[in-house]
């Protein structure tokens, strides 16, 4: 397994350094000059060109993608061209912002996803199962930004009872953290709810139909032990994948929910760095991306034989 | 140090090393991490000590602003959201009164050469910076030798300055290669001119700390908001708060709920279709004042049939100012055919086209190249209103015979293509001018730096020029009054309008002033009991 883990590391290196060639490529592709967007209508001839050379702009593509890989091995991912300051320390300030509302979000996604998606798999074809594919339907439809902006008229307007938009890290104020987690955690939440709530239904309702949840129910378990032990942790073992890639997609930053309440992630640097052609930090936080894309998955297919005795790792050839 | 990147030396083969870099970014410290030293390397400053000092707790006002400041060198930043945090931290020699006129800050008094070619700057005595440190004229003469000798953004504001020199320490002098009528403005016009503790560039890092010598310190700044406290040695009248917290809240029915709902004292995020809504509302206090910013369509002057005067001035014609500002600004805003605002001192009443379709259709029939004639404007979501505008210019010069076909670009795309020339019109705004050198000159100079459009008529030429360096007021005024009739007359600049400046704070609130220049201060506010 540590072989595997090993050699699953290599060939992320080979996908990152893959990533960073194609973000580079893309982004000289892309119109739109970083200084002349820094600097706005008032571009003087002059300054325009200091600044394009100081930041390297003019010198040829490869050359500065070769420098800039060299700096990023070494730790250094480059200067904001927009705030001068340093990729890392920008990425480092939002990532407990990301962590929290992530983490929020998929907790809000299983706590709808489970109990629903059970409920309408045990119940097929009853007013359960129509709430609840109805249920998932409307989650998966409704626009976050549209979603968000009627949690805080009602939540924080109307009731008065959770602030309306900002963060507030856990290290400052756990309660405050926790109040302005709430809204945002359930936005960002539901529709990742809404795809896990259909994935737990069919995954379940497999695990009904195998010969030895009949075997359990034939030798008179209780239903709610067969459910608990026989079903649920089979289904749930595909869960961890596409759970995990839930997971994944919020980490790496859900723009519209973070812009709509104020939430300092890393959605919007990103958002950011594209209008203003921030090219440092754009491949920075793409590289991120990758990386939790990557991590991620590995987690999870290591967990698979954790959860699954019968799945192991062999060099598989 | 801002844009001074990709300098360091290239490490090949050390790729695996980036991924745990990598790693460890993503995954590795859960803490928050705090960028900021407010301290700098001065040490010993007392703004953090809310116990302290003469009153304790005039509370924390919190405002709500629409954009996250890029960083907060305020020789580097052009982002109107760090000017909103900075303009309460920095100060410049002299400063914008409402009205636009320029009163003493750093500076108490000066006096200009009888050639209008040198000036001499008396310097407030007694004045600290947030890190303890005396201001003299040293400090002056190194700010301003930082943004001309780097060639920072705002260089070009000292275009006819030959030296800045300190005379004594409380006496600067700045020579001038040609007389300089907008000195004050060039200098003071806004917090880009600030003055920094000599040597602050090299010692601290000015994008995420300051060293200011204004009413508060920034004590702490990042992707959550920016936290300012009272600087209790500020030379003028302490501020009346014990502090100011800014939060970014881009979407305005979030900046309103936490207005409605006393999380937030005052925000400027009012999109200008709520004003009428928030009119009757007893838990806002609504202010909208006519602001100094204008918007324009230009018509690329170097391509036909837009170099032909005939043709824009059928275009002018077949505009309807009203209309299209009721579209863009739900009528926030009051219509222009020149650039400087009815409350300017500088302002000249002339408007000589009248929406009037039937000479409109005949200009345009007479000189265009054909029936009905094309023509591309470029908008950009950057500013929504450009669109909206767009759009009932669209259907206005359908009409009279030009069909517009409207190209919504990002602004760093709409920047580019404006600067190679490629596009037929455009719409667009300048913000914050307060002197008609500003409003007229480099956009309408034959080489003017930001004259995209190509417009080039000699008249206009001298007449600007000798404006720039008339030292009498009057005179000058009669010279940039001729200018923009002719550049109104030529179309070089379609001037549409004058936005209102739209903010919203909470009942209760006493000494906030809102400006035509949307520079925000918080010195003199007072929150409610």
């Amino acid at each position: 397994m540590t072989r595997y883990a090993l050699r699953r590391l290599a060939q992320s290196v080979a996908v990152l350094l893959g990533v960073s060639v194609l973000v580079f490529a893309i982004m000289q592709l892309v119109p739109g000059d970083p200084i002349r967007a820094a600097l706005g209508q008032q571009a003087d001839p002059e300054t325009y060109q200091a600044l394009r050379d100081r930041a390297g702009l003019d010198d040829p593509v490869p050359v500065q993608f070769v420098t800039w890989i060299g700096n990023a091995a070494v730790g250094d991912f480059g200067v904001s061209f927009r705030s001068g300051e340093t990729v890392l320390s920008l990425i480092l300030e939002r990532v407990p912002a990301t962590l929290s509302l992530a983490v929020a979000a998929i907790i809000v996604a299983l706590l709808i996803a489970i109990p629903l998606g059970t409920l309408s798999a045990l119940n097929p074809r009853k007013p359960v199962d129509w709430f609840a594919s109805l249920s998932s339907q409307a989650g998966l439809s409704v626009p976050d930004f549209w979603l968000g902006i009627m949690l805080i008229l009602v939540f924080a307007g109307t009731l008065g009872w959770l602030p309306s938009a900002g963060y507030v890290p856990l290290t400052e104020d756990p309660v405050e953290w926790a109040r302005h987690l709430i809204l945002p955690a359930i936005t960002a939440g539901v529709s990742s709810g809404a795809i896990l709530t259909r994935f737990v239904r069919s995954s379940v309702l497999e695990s009904l139909g195998q010969d030895h949840v009949r075997t359990a129910r034939a030798k008179g378990m209780r239903a709610r032990d067969v459910l608990t032990w026989h079903v649920l942790r089979n289904a749930l073992v595909p869960l961890v994948t596409v759970g995990g890639v839930q997971l994944a997609y919020l980490l790496s930053g859900v723009v519209v929910v973070e812009y709509v309440f104020a939430w300092p992630g890393l959605g919007q640097l990103a958002f950011q760095a594209v209008e203003s052609r921030d090219y440092p930090v754009l491949q920075g936080a793409v590289l991120l991306f990758a990386v939790i894309f990557l991590l991620v998955n590995l987690v999870v297919d290591l967990a698979y034989a954790r959860l699954d005795p019968r799945i192991t790792y062999r060099s598989a050839r | 140090m801002g844009a001074d990147m990709n300098r360091g030396k290239v490490r090949g083969h050390a790729v695996a090393l980036a991924a745990i870099a990598l790693v460890s970014a993503g995954c590795g410290g859960g803490d928050d991490v705090d960028l900021d030293d407010p301290q700098g390397s001065g040490g010993g400053q007392g703004g953090d000590d809310q116990g302290d000092g003469q009153s304790g707790d005039g509370g924390t006002l919190v405002a709500a602003i629409s954009a996250q400041p890029d960083q907060f060198d305020p020789h580097k930043t052009q982002a109107y959201a760090s000017f909103q945090v900075l303009e309460n931290v920095y100060d410049t020699l002299v400063v914008p009164d409402a009205e636009g006129e320029f009163q003493p800050s750093l500076a108490t008094e000066w006096t200009t050469s009888d050639d209008g070619l040198t000036w001499t700057f008396t310097l407030r005595e007694g004045v600290t910076f947030h890190d303890g440190s005396a201001f003299d004229s040293a400090d002056v003469v190194y700010s301003y030798n930082r943004i001309i000798d780097e060639q920072l953004a705002n260089a070009y504001r000292f275009a006819s300055v030959a030296s800045v020199e300190a005379t004594d320490p409380q006496t600067v002098t700045i020579t001038l290669t040609e007389p300089t009528p907008a000195l004050l403005d060039n200098i003071g016009g806004f917090k880009g001119m600030s003055i920094i503790p000599e040597g602050a560039a090299e010692a601290t890092d000015l994008a995420t700390t300051a060293v200011g010598t204004g009413p508060f310190t920034l004590e702490d700044a990042g992707a959550n908001g920016v936290t300012l406290a009272r600087y209790d040695d500020y030379w003028g009248d302490p501020a009346l708060v014990d502090g100011v917290e800014f939060q970014y809240v881009s979407e305005p029915a979030a900046a309103l709920t936490a207005l409605r709902s006393g999380d937030v004292h005052w925000t400027d995020n009012v999109p200008p279709q709520d004003i009428e809504g928030l009119r009757d509302d007893e838990q806002v206090e609504l202010g909208v004042t006519p602001s100094v910013d204008y918007w324009y369509l230009a018509m690329n002057q170097t391509k036909p049939p837009f170099d032909n005067r005939d043709f824009r001035r059928g275009v002018a014609f077949g505009i309807d100012r009203d209309e299209v500002t009721e579209a863009a600004r739900f009528g926030a805003a009051t219509t222009n055919q020149t650039a400087i605002p009815e409350q300017s001192r500088w302002f000249h009443e002339y408007a000589p086209f009248e929406h009037d379709p039937d000479q409109a259709t005949q200009l345009i029939e007479q000189t265009a190249a054909q029936s009905p004639q094309p023509m591309a404007l470029m908008v950009t979501d950057e500013y929504p209103e450009t669109v909206q505008a767009a759009q009932v210019i669209q259907a206005q010069l359908a009409e009279v015979g030009v069909e517009i076909g409207i190209e919504q670009e990002a602004f760093a795309t709409w920047l580019d293509r404006q600067a190679a020339g490629d596009y037929d019109a455009f719409l667009l705004g300048w913000l914050g001018n307060l002197d008609p050198f500003g409003f007229y000159h480099a956009q309408h100079v034959c080489e003017g730096t930001s004259n995209f459009q190509g417009y080039c008529n000699p008249e206009v030429d001298s007449l600007l020029q000798s404006a720039a360096g008339e030292t009498d007021q009057d005179a000058r005024k009669a010279l940039y009054d001729q200018a923009a009739e002719l550049i109104v007359d030529d179309v070089s600049y379609l001037y549409l309008y004058n936005p209102d400046v739209v903010q919203a704070w909470a009942p209760g609130i006493e000494g906030y002033e809102i400006r035509a220049d949307k520079a925000i201060n918080f010195e003199t506010v007072r929150l409610p009991e």
